[in-house]
């Protein structure tokens, strides 16, 4: 159609309205014809190769499930270079008035039964080894080892550092738990000698310190909420476990608590959730949730999960990368992870999904609530590798020990 | 070209070869793995909060299929391992997705437990995230000048709150929510499982 | 798993040697027939009033065909007029769903108190009732014309497509109605429930049986291009709805692949039919020379069906789907530039050496128009397709832009400028208002201008922040806001541009008072 009628008489082309479209007889050009080669060729190829990627992906996920269903398990010796080394030393001779030494100990010559019930259940309160009484926490390994790690375990520690040439099976293992997640801690060397019968040396008096009753009004914030103010435990899980990007509160500080709770409400750290629960809490409560969850003894629901680097990990979590400037997780978070109030929470069995995701907040600006801005900067300095590789460790460790705030990591004494 | 019938049946089993390629064989192929452990089936009242989610359209916003982490930081955000087949064995039909205006939703249940906090996101995004361009679905709530024995209460911050009275949750919500808490896919995939691996990158230092 | 990948590389190598052996075979009997072939009817004593410039075809008396005499689009007409009217309503009131949804992305406490008009369900309305109201029933009106004429007989059992249109509009209402109230079948491209399907499915068999009537019936022994495409179309396309729609058969995984063969093969073996086929008639019918030639075509052709109909997966690229089956897409997306340039080379050459026709035919502004936009939105496709790509662009705005370049700016637009080509032959009037359609033009151009690069830009940014993890989700969409704005307006702008469509459409059905009919121009 024409736009201007006038110009219809005049223009020098009228294609005949009685043609009728067909199609001449001409070659293909040959560049379309080199073209689809090539592409061809590509797509060969492309369909050829792709079969590599299953296979690696396939062995990353055997990986991941040998590490849930222990099918796998590594010796006892590189296990216990992994998991126990750091606090009972590699020659196990512990640390001097702080942490039990394994060689020539009454309990691990008792046998690998006795190690494994210790590894499942931990201990809290003072033991005596020997000579000299100890005060410190021993954690349990029950959610973070599987039945035939244990066994690998405590068999190793019962040959290498006892008389022992006992084995301990999995299926052995099996039987010594109790119900999934309610074994308590062995209630210092006393309840472990009064229940085993075993000659274990005078062991000193477990004295139980009362954590105080929780008051019905903050029970009723963490399991029921308030108006806007939802349960803390609708998110954090009942056990305050957390999961995902919703962290583990048991055995965080209180006092880190207590902190992170005003950096919501000031804004230090964003969360849109979080911020509008804070609004209505006072400091009293504040305190006292607190106290609630870093006394919270709860085995981990968290393990590795983003296909992070483990060996990588835990060299950052025990030695840093001093050739990025990044001290080790641990110089600051404490041995094994365990915190130190009120800068530094806990790590150990934190969710990996909210470790890196935290790391990422930092490094994105958008947390900053890090004394001297430590952690900005350490966050920076790691790639997202990196920050997968360490999450992963750390969420591989086994949780925090209970405790009241003023008695973890505290020294022992001399008798 | 001359002749119809040739025509058409080349088209036809053309169309025949790729429906082979691109269903048929990958439906077999996904048949054959059987639901996880961890993966339960949906309970009647996840059901119909399903149905809920399938009719208001929440799949044109919120995909339901993390990927792994060689490709995007889909885990780093809170949205699970990557998803397999067999992670759908129950889904019909499916809201795998293919926008993510919002987040991920195939663990929603498990990085956001609460029912309260879905309840009370479901009335007004905005009343949590002032940055959501999420819709608010005030259909699904009632107010109610007070909240009978039976009645699921939802708070709402003064500004979104009524004038009076309380907003109470519908049938219709809570069941969406108990939807929404069933999507928990974090128990671990078996070494077998279907995906696209086609991102694999090896495990470096 | 090797077994696998050497399967499907032999596969795939199998096709290719079949195209190219296809093809070779093919012309080579074409050309013998051809020159045997002398049997064409044209009216006696005709003469064309062409003074072209090119010698060519000055004398090649085969390819005229008086239509007029031979009455076929009156017979064609009405239910062209039928489909087109049906069709024009879909695309306004489709288009007005469209704005509405784009305006509670950035407005989303708009209309929010009413469930029929929450964003996942007018998104829904919107895009099926332009696909199944608007395009498919304006890609039949095409067939309808177009068949005939390339046959050179007129269309058989005219009244069975306007019985078919009638079903089809009831059963695009009623499922529009479903949809608004929330029954819906749950996938993307079959919202529609499965039983009001039915009731589509049985109705395209009343255009069914017309269309292949016709074609047993024609007088000419080669089939042109665009028939090709229109018959592989009408048969491919109930196929796949049928299969796709089916109730229980599917469910988890299998289903979303299921579901993603159908929705990409709708647009790859239903829409792309109907706007190629269309532009290979319109094209040089208009400028009265004919595409560059006849083994292209056959590649064009050919590839797309062996391609095309493979690289559904692709939207599912890094999902819960077996490898294989997503680097098949791939590979089969990047493969498709072929049929592309193919078809590129037989239209494209044809209007740049003939510019002057762009001049002077607003239809084929429009159509060859959308003719470079399937040059660019399939191109746009198979590069998305790749796996780097796609991590960026996959779950963001980038696609929707992508969607609406293949099926608006290729498919609706060619659609358009065939309507402003039958109407005046259909009718025998003049539209009253040229301008109107230039105004037309202009607004769905600068709208979708618009519409487009707000998306594409927007989609970057937003894939872009969800890829780094130390960005918070929130950002990924307020970056994608002032974007989500922009192509509010561009939208607003297209559906502008279709309601004055409608008023064209209107203006020149409805016969004028004062008897204004004026002698049609010529190849307009």
């Amino acid at each position: 159609m024409s736009k201007d009628p006038k110009r219809m008489t005049n223009t020098r082309h009228r294609p005949d309205e009685n043609f009728e479209p067909y199609e001449p007889h001409r070659r293909i050009p040959w560049p379309l014809i080199a073209f689809a080669g090539a592409l061809g060729l590509w797509g060969a190829a492309t369909l050829l190769d792709s079969r590599q990627d299953v296979a690696a992906e396939q062995a990353e996920r055997l990986v991941a499930d040998n590490l849930k269903t222990g099918q796998n398990s590594e010796p006892g010796s590189t296990l216990f270079a992994a998991r126990c080394a750091t606090c009972h030393q590699p020659d196990g001779m512990g640390v001097r008035a702080a942490i039990p030494p394994l060689s020539g100990s009454p309990f691990v010559a008792q046998g690998p039964e006795l190690i494994a019930k210790i590894l499942l259940r931990g201990i809290d309160g003072p033991i005596r080894v020997n000579n000299h009484v100890f005060d410190g926490h021993m954690p349990s390994f029950a959610s973070t080892l599987t039945d035939s790690e244990i066994g690998e375990l405590a068999s190793h520690v019962a040959r290498h550092f006892g008389e022992s040439s006992q084995t301990l099976s999995a299926t052995e293992v099996a039987s010594l738990r109790g119900p999934a997640g309610e074994d308590s801690s062995f209630k210092g060397g006393a309840e472990i000698a009064a229940t085993s019968g075993f000659s274990l040396g005078d062991q000193p008096a477990f004295v139980s310190v009362s954590a105080g009753s929780l008051a019905p009004e903050i029970s009723s914030l963490v399991f029921s909420g308030r108006g806007e103010q939802w349960a803390c435990a609708s998110c954090h899980g009942d056990l305050g476990q957390g999961k995902e990007t919703t962290p583990r509160l048991a055995g965080l500080p209180a006092d880190y608590i207590v902190k992170q709770l005003d950096d919501f409400a000031q804004g230090r750290r964003l969360n849109e959730s979080m911020r509008m629960v804070v609004n209505t809490l006072s400091d009293s409560e504040k305190r006292k949730l607190a106290e609630y969850y870093a006394d919270l003894r709860v085995p981990s629901n968290a393990r590795p999960e983003l296909g992070g680097n483990l060996a990588r990990g835990e060299e950052l979590a025990l030695r840093g990368d001093w050739s990025r400037n990044v001290p080790s997780c641990f110089s600051c978070h404490g041995p094994s992870g365990f915190g130190v109030a009120p800068e530094f929470p806990a790590l150990a069995a934190q969710h990996a999904a909210y470790t890196t995701n935290q790391l990422s907040a930092w490094a994105g600006g958008h947390r900053k609530n890090s004394s001297l801005a430590l952690m900005e900067r350490i966050s920076s300095e790691l790639g997202d590798a990196d920050r997968r590789a360490v999450a992963d460790y750390l969420a591989s460790l086994p949780p925090v020990p209970a405790g009241t705030s003023e008695k973890t990591a505290s020294i022992g004494d001399q008798p | 070209m001359n002749r119809y019938l040739p025509l058409s049946i080349l088209a036809l089993a053309i169309l025949a070869f790729a429906t082979l390629l691109l269903v048929i064989a990958p439906g077999i192929q996904i048949s054959r793995h059987a639901a996880p452990p961890g993966l339960k089936p949906y309970t009647e009242q996840e059901l119909r909060g399903r149905d809920v989610y399938v009719s208001l359209g929440c799949v044109y916003c919120h995909s339901q299929q993390p990927r792994s982490p060689d490709q995007a930081p889909d885990g780093v955000r809170g949205w699970g391992r990557p998803a397999i087949a067999a992670d759908y064995t129950y889904d019909a039909p499916h809201q795998l997705g293919t926008m993510r205006t919002g987040p991920d939703l195939l663990n929603v249940g498990a990085r956001l437990p609460s029912r309260d906090w879905h309840l009370a996101h479901l009335y007004q995004p905005r009343a949590i995230f002032d940055w959501s361009i999420m819709p608010s679905y005030p259909f699904l709530f009632q107010r109610k000048d007070s909240a009978g024995p039976e009645d699921v209460a939802v708070s709402m911050p003064a500004a979104f709150a009524p004038e009076s009275g309380v907003i109470v949750a519908k049938q219709d919500a809570l069941d969406l929510v108990a939807y929404l808490l069933s999507l928990d896919r974090t128990y671990p995939a078996p070494a077998n499982a279907l995906r696209d691996d086609g991102y694999s990158q090896p495990v470096e230092p | 798993m090797m077994v696998m990948g050497l399967l499907l590389a032999l596969s795939f190598v199998v096709s290719l040697l079949a195209l190219a052996f296809l093809i070779w075979a093919i012309s080579n009997r074409q050309i013998a027939l051809d020159e045997q072939a002398a049997k064409v009817i044209f009216s006696a004593g005709e003469e064309g009033k062409l003074d072209s410039p090119d010698k060519e075809f000055a004398d090649d008396r085969r390819h005229y065909f008086d239509i007029a005499a031979s009455g076929i689009d009156r017979i064609s007409g009405r239910p062209v007029a039928v489909l087109l009217i049906a069709a024009t309503f879909w695309l306004v009131l489709g288009s007005v769903f469209g704005v509405i949804a784009s305006l509670k992305l950035h407005w989303p406490d708009w209309l929010s108190a009413y469930a029929p008009l929450t964003f996942g369900r007018v998104r829904t309305l919107h895009l099926n009732l332009v696909i199944y109201g608007w395009l498919s029933q304006m890609g039949i009106a095409s067939m309808i014309w177009i068949l005939p004429r390339i046959f050179r007989t007129p269309l058989r059992s005219p009244q069975l497509t306007v019985v078919g249109a009638i079903i089809w509009n009831i059963a695009v209402a009623l499922g529009a109605l479903a949809i608004a109230r929330g029954w819906t079948d749950g996938e993307e491209w079959l919202e529609i429930p499965w039983q009001l399907d039915m009731l589509l499915a049985f109705a395209g068999v009343f255009f069914i049986v017309p269309l292949i009537r016709t074609t047993s019936a024609r007088e000419v022994h080669h089939i042109y291009v665009s028939g090709w495409y229109f018959l592989a179309g009408i048969l491919w396309f109930p196929c796949l709805f049928v299969i796709a729609n089916l109730p229980v058969i599917h469910s988890g995984v299998e289903e979303a692949t299921v579901n993603w063969w159908f929705a990409h093969n709708v647009l790859g073996l239903w829409l792309t039919p109907i706007g190629v086929g269309t532009a290979y008639y319109f094209i040089p019918k208009i400028i009265g020379k004919p595409v560059y030639s006849y083994s292209v075509s056959l590649l064009g052709f050919w590839g797309l069906a062996l391609f095309y109909s493979q690289v559904g997966i692709h939207h599912l690229i890094g999902g819960p789907v077996p490898t294989w089956v997503v680097t098949l897409s791939v590979v089969h997306s990047v493969m498709m530039f072929i049929p592309v340039i193919a078809v590129a080379i037989n239209q494209h050459v044809l209007v740049g050496r003939n510019l002057w026709a762009l001049k002077e035919s607003l239809p084929l502004r429009f159509i060859s128009f959308g003719a470079v936009m399937y040059t660019m939105a399939s191109f746009q496709g198979s590069i998305e397709a790749l796996r780097s790509v796609n991590t960026v662009v996959h779950f963001t705005h980038y696609t929707v832009g992508h969607a609406h370049l293949g099926a608006y700016a290729f498919v609706s637009i060619v659609m358009f400028g065939a309507a402003y080509h039958m109407l005046p032959r259909m009718t025998g009037r003049a539209f009253q208002w040229p301008a109107l359609i230039n105004a037309h033009f202009w607004l769905i151009v600068v709208g979708f201008a618009i519409y487009f690069f707000s998306l594409s830009i927007g989609g970057v940014l937003q894939g872009l922040a969800m890829l780094d993890a130390t960005r918070p989700f929130s950002e990924s969409v307020t970056v994608t806001l002032p974007y989500l704005e922009a192509r509010s307006l561009g939208g607003t702008l297209m559906t502008l541009g279709h309601i004055i469509f409608a008023i064209n459409v209107a203006s020149i059905l409805v016969p004028r008072r004062v008897s204004a009919i004026v002698s049609m121009e010529p190849a307009e």
